[in-house]
């Protein structure tokens, strides 16, 4: 069973830094939907830093397991 | 007697033929005649002996609307072989715009090109309203060929006032939008751009954003009365979004039997099938007749940053993270703190940050002494007897934090998959986004790079290929008349080059926007020659001041 | 030749709100429940948009998460 099915919703499964069309870093986000499929989202560097201070992670690897929604309310 | 003679050089005319070693004659700003041993006489010769003569490069993306108000050669563009440039890209343009609106699409373009103030201060007088008198404004002096684009942006703005911000059109104002649409095609607009992506200096959606689908159709249906192009910036990172927008222009293509352009598309072994994904969705909406182009860079993607503001580079050593996102004061009293800076170094890795950071780019162009400027993090260090971790804290503490620093080809850096993409006969090689982003990295000089990356390295493109994909292509897609190519008639846009060494330069910091402003450029490597419309526009690291640069015609 | 299937999205109505359009997307199912799905299937308008969750005009909001 997927970690998203667990959840019922969309869940973080992977993190990662890459350079942005602007020149910032961004995070690129795996995310698994509820039907088991893992889509990625890029999130560019203002809402990345959002989106780790709103869960209390520390680095990338904290990130992962966490629901999305969870987070988008710290946001 | 020709005006200009260019003798024996390796004739690359745009086709994609083999080259051939040929003369080039040019008379009254056109192509001549082309072929071995011409006769006649010329006012100038240009011995092209051991190098390639070929069409003058067209970057099809760019934002050099305000720059060209002063510096009608789009520098450092020219000299990069680039004949002609298409502005006005992602909706905004700088006409047409009513006087009272002027501050709002400052902040706009601001948020864009990352120009100073004085650029639209004291650079230049705003002499128009319409497109016809913006264009009269560029005629002045243009030493490059120009192909505007109109934003939706702006007519929104034109139409709505301060609304174009805030919600719908109504029918009436859809009206109006296409009239002026139709006023700008006729005043020369090579088409229409939109964004669905950009933001004003205060982070709200350009106007473009805010319309409904049937605004942008009412829009095209007035851009198929012309046959003109659809240029959109869409939600690239995400596939699922861009590929949906693909599905849109196909959409309004084939109704309104119009060209379609969206960029950029970029590569990333992090979502390693997000551009082929984009790629075969513009395969499967060209099989059905639409033509949607996809726009794509070949400059790798570099990260840049300093300790100003929280960087995700960090974003996997925990201690960095916590200190960079304290608010400045404090951010800086930490980074001061002995305590603190060990700990960051000792997070940093048992290397001292070595392979973390050792290869990061001390940038220039901010607080720090020019000698540093384009060393690494590594030499710095080893020069001061630290560790690269120590060295980034000390250097940017020792200079108040504005430092910025360079990790280069974070993103669309695998030659070995982005080669095949560019040869892709449906890619459109553009996205350059020249004279845009100008404080943030180097917009310049990717034409040099397909060559010295794609052609000589990696050997994915025949030189021939190469000049056919940025010259007779590029002119095709956008309607360019009687451009990209060396054919008797067509205009004299001509770049003489040495297909050995040209590529680009190393980028620098200069000090040459209005009011002493800071960009990057990379300098041109193995361009001997620029001729614009028949006139020499560059040559051998000059600028001859020409103003041959006209508004281009469209087939 | 027929297009491959892709994700389906709506684009919002003038002055439409996240439930106006979950109800219309996803009818049959719970509001509540169907604002949540239609926001975890669209971060870049409630999670990377400033102000979060404003609707435009151009959007494009999937009504599924995305397919394998």
């Amino acid at each position: 069973m997927s970690v998203a099915a667990v959840h019922n919703e969309a869940t973080i499964v992977g993190a990662e830094i890459a350079g942005g069309h602007d020149g910032t870093a961004e995070m690129v986000v795996s995310i698994q939907y509820e039907n088991g499929v893992t889509g990625s989202v890029t999130l560019d560097a203002d809402t990345g830093v959002s989106v780790m201070k709103a869960c209390g992670a520390a680095d990338l690897a904290a990130l992962i397991g966490r629901p999305w929604r969870e987070i988008s309310k710290g946001l | 007697m020709y005006d200009i003679l260019i003798r024996g050089g390796l004739v690359v005319d745009g086709s994609g033929a083999p080259g051939h070693l040929a003369d080039v004659a040019v008379k009254d700003g056109r192509i001549a005649a082309v072929g071995a041993n011409l006769p006649g006489e010329a006012l100038q010769v240009i011995e092209a002996g051991g190098q390639v003569v070929a069409p003058g490069f067209i970057d099809p993306h760019t934002h050099f609307d305000v720059q060209l108000l002063w510096d009608g050669a789009a520098r450092p563009a020219l000299e990069h072989g680039i004949t002609s440039i298409v502005p006005g890209n992602c909706s905004l343009s700088l006409a047409p715009l009513k006087a009272g609106d002027r501050a709002g699409l400052i902040g706009m373009f601001q948020q864009i090109e990352e120009l100073p103030p004085e650029a639209f201060t004291q650079a230049f007088e705003w002499t128009w309203e319409d497109f016809a008198g913006y264009r009269a404004a560029l005629e002045k002096s243009l030493s490059i060929n120009v192909a505007p684009l109109v934003g939706h942006s702006v007519i929104r703005l034109w139409v709505m006032g301060a609304d174009a911000q805030q919600r719908a059109a109504r029918p009436d104002e859809i009206v109006a939008m296409q009239d002026l649409l139709r006023e700008c095609l006729q005043a020369g607009a090579v088409g229409l751009s939109t964004s669905f992506v950009d933001v004003d200096e205060k982070a709200r959606p350009v106007p473009s954003r805010f319309a409904q689908f049937d605004e942008l159709d009412a829009l095209c249906a007035v851009l198929g009365e012309f046959g003109r192009m659809l240029q959109i910036v869409p939600e690239f990172y995400d596939t699922d979004i861009t590929i949906a927008r693909i599905d849109q222009l196909a959409e309004l293509s084939l109704k309104h039997g119009i060209p379609t352009t969206f960029s950029p598309v970029f590569d990333s072994h992090l979502t390693p099938q997000a551009a082929p994904r984009q790629l075969a969705r513009v395969a499967e909406q060209f099989a059905r007749g639409a033509r949607v182009w996809p726009q794509m860079q070949t400059r790798p993607i570099d990260i840049s940053f300093s300790l100003l503001r929280p960087s995700l580079f960090f974003a996997r050593l925990p201690t960095w993270m916590r200190t960079l996102r304290l608010p400045l004061d404090e951010r800086m009293a930490a980074l001061k703190d002995p305590a603190t800076a060990d700990r960051l170094v000792t997070d940093a890795g048992p290397d001292g940050g070595a392979r973390l950071m050792g290869d990061l780019i001390a940038r220039g162009g901010d607080a720090i002494p020019p000698a540093f400027a384009g060393r690494t993090l590594g030499e710095i260090a080893a020069e001061r007897g630290e560790v690269p971790a120590r060295t980034l804290i000390t250097l940017s503490v020792e200079h108040g934090l504005d430092v910025a620093f360079l990790a280069a080809n974070r993103g669309h850096d695998r030659t070995d998959r982005i080669g095949p993409m560019l040869a892709d006969p449906l890619v459109h090689i553009g996205a350059s986004d020249g004279g845009a982003h100008i404080a943030s990295f180097a917009t310049y000089g990717d034409t040099g790079f397909l060559f010295s990356e794609y052609v000589r390295k990696a050997g994915v493109l025949t030189l021939e290929a190469a000049v056919k994909k940025i010259t007779s292509d590029t002119a095709a897609i956008w309607g360019l008349k009687d451009r990209g190519s060396l054919t008797p008639g067509y205009a004299a846009d001509i770049v003489v080059f040495d297909a050995a060494t040209i590529g680009r330069g190393e980028e620098r910091p200069v000090f040459d926007m209005p009011g002493d402003g800071m960009r990057y450029v990379r300098d041109s490597v193995g361009i001997d020659t620029v001729v614009v419309n028949g006139e020499v526009a560059w040559a051998k690291g000059e600028y001859s001041g020409s103003a041959s640069g006209e508004i281009c015609g469209i087939a | 030749m027929p297009l491959t299937p892709q994700r389906r999205f709506v684009t919002p109505e003038p002055d439409e709100t996240v439930e106006h359009l979950a109800a219309r997307a996803l009818p049959g199912e719970a509001l509540e429940g169907a604002v949540e799905r239609i926001k975890g299937w669209n971060l870049h308008i409630f999670a990377m948009r400033r102000p979060r969750g404003l609707l435009l005009g151009s959007d494009v909001v999937f009504v599924e998460p995305p397919q394998a």
